[in-house]
């Protein structure tokens, strides 16, 4: 009786999520991508969400970081909090979609490349390439290779 | 009625799994795992993100005997590609045995070793892992598992991602020495739950893990 509830819970819950992640895919409504988040050899741009947003009117920087290894919340999460931890950091946002880590600065503040490049070691990943700007605002064709 | 109260008593229990055994640096992560065999808690810190040190508390059901000791967990190798990550750890740890229902173990010392790999995209898990241990009045024990699993669909951060597993084990003391359990996974944030059951022994998997 007990492994019947279960196993009748988990798959109903399973199928639902399923069937609302295929059929919605205004994907969790509080970040949207602007331009090319799938075409061919494009980078995709900075992931937008309200703390992105409210840092880039607040004047900051924005960086894209492309990730490998980035699969699952555990990465986001070990991304978000080290990077969040930093006081030159205003905003972050590791998009699983992507494969993308956003970060916008405190005015007059920034992290260089091999910063970037230490801290996203220090998560347990690996940083592929790296945009400023407006590449990093509008995606970029030819992003600056990390390694 | 003894395995309800049991189930419940790992719910309580609650804390996580082999996902990821090595956090980030400076990252704690509390885990409880149960399955046909055993009921652990596990609590670790990760130094560096090649190395987790914690303290693990193992009750071995069918053995009869709590375990109580430290364990280090070591990344051996991490492969990284833009879709997928691969993992290969090692693990070593050892404490004091107390035995249960007469189990002349009490105060002996145990040592155990093993290995856990997997490889993962958002599609797609697959994972092994092995552990040897070694304890005074114990006898000597091996355990072997791999593991594969499906996701439905692709969560972007923050969803719920949800997989469809199945685990094989291998535990050549036992009389049922294969066991197979199928299982769900759900990720959400830092948190990871697992819910199963053992088709060989009628036993619940009930994993958990939060990553700090």
């Amino acid at each position: 009786m007990f492994r019947t509830l279960i196993i009748c819970f988990s798959l109903s819950l399973a199928s639902s999520y399923a069937v609302q992640a295929e059929t919605s895919h205004d994907h969790h409504g509080d970040h949207h991508h602007e331009g090319t988040e799938d075409a061919p050899g494009i980078s995709a741009p900075l992931t937008k969400t309200e703390p992105i947003a409210t840092a880039l009117k607040a004047g900051g920087e924005p960086v894209v970081a492309d990730l490998l290894g980035v699969v699952c919340d555990f990465c986001a999460t070990a991304l978000n909090k080290t990077f969040g931890k930093r006081e030159e950091v205003a905003a972050a946002y590791v998009d699983l979609d992507t494969k993308t880590l956003s970060l916008v600065m405190k005015p007059d503040m920034t992290l260089s490349d091999s910063e970037i490049e230490r801290l996203v070691e220090k998560a347990g990943y690996r940083l592929a390439a790296l945009r400023r700007g407006e590449d990093a605002l509008k995606g970029a064709a030819n992003a600056s290779d990390a390694s | 009625m003894a395995r309800i109260a049991a189930a419940i008593l790992a719910l309580c229990l609650a804390t996580a799994v082999h996902a990821r055994p090595v956090s980030y640096e400076g990252g704690w992560t509390l885990i409880e795992e149960t399955d046909r065999q055993s009921t652990a808690l596990w609590v670790h810190y990760t130094p560096n993100p090649k190395l987790s040190l914690g303290w693990r508390s193992e009750w071995d059901r069918k053995q009869d005997f709590v375990l109580n000791g430290p364990q280090a967990t070591f990344l051996v190798k991490r492969w990284f590609g833009e879709n997928y990550q691969a993992n290969v750890y090692g693990f070593a740890g050892g404490g004091l045995l107390s035995g249960l229902e007469d189990n002349p173990a009490d105060g002996s010392g145990a040592l155990f070793g093993g290995i856990f790999a997997d490889w993962e995209t958002r599609r797609l898990f697959a994972s092994y892992r092995a552990r040897g241990l070694e304890g005074g009045k114990v006898d000597s024990s091996f355990m072997q598992a791999a593991r594969l699993g499906f996701a439905p669909y692709e969560g972007d951060t923050g969803d719920l991602h949800t997989w469809l597993m199945v685990e094989a084990d291998h535990r050549p003391d036992n009389s049922d020495p294969v066991g197979v359990t199928p299982l769900l996974r759900f990720f959400k944030g830092p948190m990871l739950f697992e819910a199963g059951w053992s088709l060989t022994d009628d036993e619940p998997l009930v994993n958990f893990t939060y990553r700090f």
